[in-house]
């Protein structure tokens, strides 16, 4: 019986070259859309030979909602609502962008306490979705602990928010002409308690998951996505950063007050899934340099400058808006009929064109890899079917 | 101070020219004891990872059923006994039903030979190791049938990788066991306890004892399944690997072998590498070789296998799960070298005499 | 694709390193890589020692939360439920504000109905009002379709509504998750204040059920549908009688033409 032996061109194309008495067959997997690391009802198909998978194709609509179709028959206040449940990790980001393409296409005046608002709890936001997502990478790795320690510093945000908007994960805080609530009394004094914990928590986060060995062993050179792929594959946020595109709508089309605050925009190399690990580790770095320049320096001023009943009417026309979610660009296209409700709305959601990126990352690789690439895009299923 | 060993086989046999009856019901006891004792260690073992395991994840764990929750794993078992035993329509019946009671009857016969105090031992054959060796091969074929009988892919997937996992890993396992058995002399698992009088290998044998306790802890892990190594259950990947399709007792079967595997490995680092139920001696310092003697030997035996069991919780509450074929160049272009250099360093430490305390 | 005409301008970006600074942490595998001076710290012997040391980093952060049980951060749910508070603004329950003596400010101008975006909230008004024009029946909430997002509660001009934080709604029948919020079917407060007669107030109010909502709904629904047979009714009696008149009307002129286009057949 001769060995099988696999040269190393053939290990990196993926392509068995020698020819074993062995006869292997490639067969299919359903892989979801109930599995535990497709992150909800995702449904993958794999072609394996063995443990290598030959092919990844993603079928949606498991959890099609219709969220545009819905938006259509209510005005626009009643839209921001929804948009909540399409990324649930980023729920403000979502409504900012719903309320970003009424206010811009309405002509809405804000003012600056309002964007500092809306700045700050984004970013935090921000920080308490990439702590989800850190623990959740950690689970699919195999390693139980890091889910846990994520969600308790999740939680902390979460109280904050609880606080403050009065919800966890729906909160339906931006609106059209301001947000809901105030800021609670203790907003500020929350947030610098949590700054102060969290960054004592970052060196932990790094001896336990960053430093560790296996993590960088499984990591690097793992699921490689060349910058060309990623803009042609309409990828943003980690995943293109990491890929080594630096676009950051943040910095590029700056909204709220990002033009005024200090930041920097990390961006990989190489475009493995230890690009865009490091990538999500250092962003959360940046939000809190991002709050910790915002907390202080909260203008006053109005939180809601026009009367919250008031119907808003948007000129007819075609508008769009967008935002950096916490997973990419989050698009709204708005068409009006010059009436109080939409005539059609589309949301380019960021996790959509993320996923496609599966299909190229994971050719070649083992079902082990499958799940650390999956779990590096950071997919919210929700947001994927709408 | 002398050690004698007495099993309970010898025992039994020095009953039997007297009165094969009794006899015969000492040997009915001490089944029934081995039984429960591994019942009762499954359940504490069980209590005790989801403890540690929350304390690691700044949690509680159980906390409802009893005190601290120490029944919990109590009313676990009895909910697994009166929930349906499904086996898949597709499944082959037979091995289906199989493959757990040949996982549990490996790890079952390991556990007569485990030196556990110099009284309390059931059978001490004169080639224990080769016997532990040969026997806790028979859980591969457990898992093996269970991924194969379920006619899943995903349980498949689990059992392939298992298969080439363990059978991967026994090298290195009995690479390292050779080098304590290079050092004693002996294959008997109560003799290599008694060799420890002196001191115990791991610090004995110029650095050989530990290497060969890294690798056989290493190896010893991945043979039993756990994080880093659980490549065969691997939720994350293979939902549960190769347990997938089954339920109820059939699989708490599979996972009271698990946990009871543990103890087994613990048991054996203990017995080869840290002395067994042997005090922490050293050399000729009689005075601090009669104060450890105070403590009995079952103490220690317990205590060694505890800490073991621990470090062994700890990995697995740490580390994140190696890649499939990373397990296996860990062990066959890392481990396995490694073991034979160690083996052949041990071999040339026991032909000149130069470890420490050398008869 | 033109990629760089999207690009920040290039002060902005960090570059990554590749590994974190090695000196952070200082297990016990550092301790040995740094008593060791030959160890190549960069080459392969060297990247054991990390590797080792690296293990060792994260079981000294489990280990130290294992030491530390005042890190626990479990809450024990229904025993902690007199120490557990909520915030202010949680939103849990909706409810009415009912001033001191129990009086609503509801004037049913439906403002909250027409905003909720998914028809949780049901306002009827007494049919025959005892002393005002508007009087408030039944103000009621459907949990089970709510999203707890709030609009109601900023839309109303009268600040009668609020989230409260009692947070245990769940039952073991689904029609139990209509409320009825309002305490009393009845007239304002600023009508009930001008009342000086106790006893007139007191029968100006009608104490309502906060179960009744699902009685209510139901009643609506009951409604709807009758409405909707005798709509039918109606649609289906004004069908035929035009199909008559058109019958008829084609008789008329089939008698005064003998052949008839065929499209005068279509009566449709």
């Amino acid at each position: 019986m001769s060995v099988h032996v696999s040269t190393l061109q053939a290990r990196i194309t993926g392509e068995s070259t020698a020819s074993s008495p062995l006869s292997t067959e490639e067969y299919f997997v359903n892989m979801g859309p109930q599995h535990p690391s497709t992150h909800g009802v995702l449904r993958l198909v794999l072609r394996l030979d063995g443990e290598t998978v030959r092919e990844v194709v993603p079928v949606l609509g498991y959890i099609h909602r219709g969220i545009e179709k819905m938006g259509e028959h209510g005005n626009y206040r009643q839209f921001v609502h929804l948009v909540d449940r399409m990324d649930y990790l980023s729920a403000l980001a979502n409504n900012w962008a719903v309320t970003m393409v009424v206010e811009k296409a309405a002509k809405m005046e804000t003012n600056d306490r309002i964007q500092a608002i809306r700045t700050l709890v984004c970013e935090l936001q921000r920080i308490q979705s990439h702590q989800l997502w850190w623990g959740v990478f950690g689970m699919d790795l195999g390693g139980f602990t890091p889910f846990f320690y994520g969600l308790r510093d999740r939680e902390q945000i979460c109280d904050i928010f609880e606080k403050t908007i009065g919800a966890r994960l729906t909160m339906n805080y931006i609106q059209p002409g301001g947000v809901m609530f105030d800021i609670h009394p203790d907003f500020v004094k929350d947030v610098k308690a949590f700054l102060t914990y969290f960054k004592s928590k970052m060196p932990e986060y790094d001896a336990l998951m960053t430093e560790n060995v296996i993590i960088q062993e499984r990591l690097r050179g793992i699921g490689k996505l060349s910058a060309e792929r990623a803009i042609a594959l309409g990828a943003t946020g980690p995943v293109l950063r990491a890929s080594g595109v630096a676009h950051d709508l943040r910095k590029s089309e700056p909204y709220g007050l990002y033009s005024q605050v200090d930041f920097d925009v990390p961006v990989g190399t190489v475009g493995d899934c230890w690009d865009r690990y490091w990538v999500r580790m250092e962003e959360m770095r940046q939000s809190v340099r991002i709050v910790e320049q915002l907390i202080d320096n909260i203008p006053e001023g109005k939180t809601f400058l026009v009367k919250p009943a008031a119907k808003i009417k948007v000129p007819a026309g075609v508008h769009y808006s967008h935002v950096e979610t916490a997973r990419g660009v989050l698009g709204v296209l708005l068409v009006s009929n010059g009436k109080d409700a939409p005539y059609r709305i589309h949301c380019r959601t960021p996790n959509f064109n993320n996923l496609w990126c599966i299909g190229e990352m994971a050719t070649g690789g083992r079902i082990g890899d499958l799940v650390a690439m999956l779990s590096s895009i950071d997919i919210v299923v929700p947001d994927i079917d709408r | 101070m002398s050690w004698p060993v007495k099993t309970i086989a010898e025992r039994t046999g020095d009953l039997l020219p007297g009165s094969p009856w009794t006899a015969a019901l000492y040997v009915l006891l001490t089944i029934l004891a081995v039984t429960a004792f591994m019942t009762v260690t499954g359940l504490v073992l069980i209590y005790a990872e989801r403890k540690i395991a929350a304390h690691f994840q700044c949690r509680l764990g159980p906390m409802r059923v009893g005190w601290h929750g120490v029944l919990q794993t109590i009313a676990d078992a009895l909910k697994l006994l009166l929930k349906e035993d499904i086996v898949p329509r597709d499944a082959d019946a037979l091995l289906h039903i199989l493959a757990p009671v040949l996982s549990f009857a490996g790890m079952l016969l390991v556990m007569i030979a485990l030196p556990m105090s110099p009284s309390l031992q059931v059978a001490d054959m004169n080639i224990g190791v080769l016997y532990v060796t040969a026997v806790s091969g028979l859980g591969v074929l457990g898992i093996l049938l269970g991924g194969w009988s379920s006619n899943n892919k995903w349980s498949l997937l689990g059992a392939m990788r298992a298969g080439a996992q363990i059978i991967s890993y026994e090298v290195s396992a009995t690479l390292a066991l050779l080098v304590v058995v290079l050092f004693s002399g002996t294959l008997q698992l109560s003799g290599i306890v008694q060799s420890q009088e002196a001191g115990w290998w791991i610090w004995r044998a110029h650095g050989c004892g530990i290497v060969a306790f890294a690798i056989f802890l290493i190896a010893g892990t991945a043979e039993i399944n756990r994080t880093p190594f659980d490549l065969a259950e691997g939720e994350s990947e293979l939902t549960a690997g190769f347990h997938t399709e089954y339920s109820g007792l059939r699989f708490s079967f599979f996972f009271l072998s698990e946990f009871l595997n543990m103890f087994v490995l613990a048991a054996m680092t203990s017995t080869l590498f840290l002395g067994g139920w042997m005090p922490l001696h050293i050399g000729h310092f009689t005075v601090f070789n009669g104060v450890m003697d105070i403590i009995p030997p079952g103490l220690w035996f317990t205590f060694k296998t505890t800490g073991m069991i621990f470090l062994i919780m700890w990995f697995r509450w740490t580390f994140p799960r190696l890649r499939v074929d990373q397990l296996m160049r860990l062990e066959w272009k890392i481990l396995l070298p490694i073991g034979f250099v160690n083996l052949f360093v041990s071999a040339a430490c026991v032909v000149t005499g130069c470890y420490f305390f050398a008869r | 694709m033109p990629a760089d005409s999207v690009l920040p301008p290039a002060e902005s970006v960090a570059t990554p390193e590749v590994l974190p600074p090695p000196e952070k942490h200082v297990g016990v595998g550092g301790a040995i890589l740094g008593a060791v001076p030959w160890i190549d710290k960069t080459g392969a012997v060297g990247g054991v020692f990390r590797a080792i040391r690296s293990l060792f980093g994260g079981m000294k952060i489990t280990g130290g939360y294992l030491m530390r049980p005042s890190t626990v951060v479990t809450q024990q749910y229904p025993e902690n439920r007199e120490t557990l508070k909520l915030p202010d603004r949680f939103r849990a329950q909706l409810a009415f504000n009912h001033d001191e003596n129990g009086y609503h400010k509801c004037t049913l101008c439906r403002i909250c109905e027409e905003a909720c975006p998914n028809v949780s909230i049901i306002i009827t008004g007494r049919e025959k009002p005892a002393v005002s024009k508007k009087e408030l029946d039944s103000f009621v909430w459907r949990l089970d379709s709510c999203t707890f997002c709030n609009t109601c509660v900023i839309v109303c001009p009268f600040n009668v509504l609020r989230f409260d934080g009692t947070f245990e709604s769940s039952v073991y029948d689904r029609r139990l998750l209509s409320y009825t919020l309002n305490q009393y079917a009845g007239p304002v407060a600023s009508v009930l204040e001008k009342m000086e007669d106790p006893e007139a107030r007191k029968a100006a109010m009608e104490a309502r059920d906060p179960y009744s909502g699902a009685a209510i709904i139901a009643a609506l629904i009951e409604k709807q549908k009758a409405t909707k047979i005798a709509e039918r009714a109606a649609r289906e009696a004004a069908k035929a009688s035009r199909v008559a008149a058109k019958a008829a009307a084609a008789a008329a002129a089939a008698a005064a033409q003998p052949e008839p286009p065929p499209e005068a057949e279509d009566v449709g």
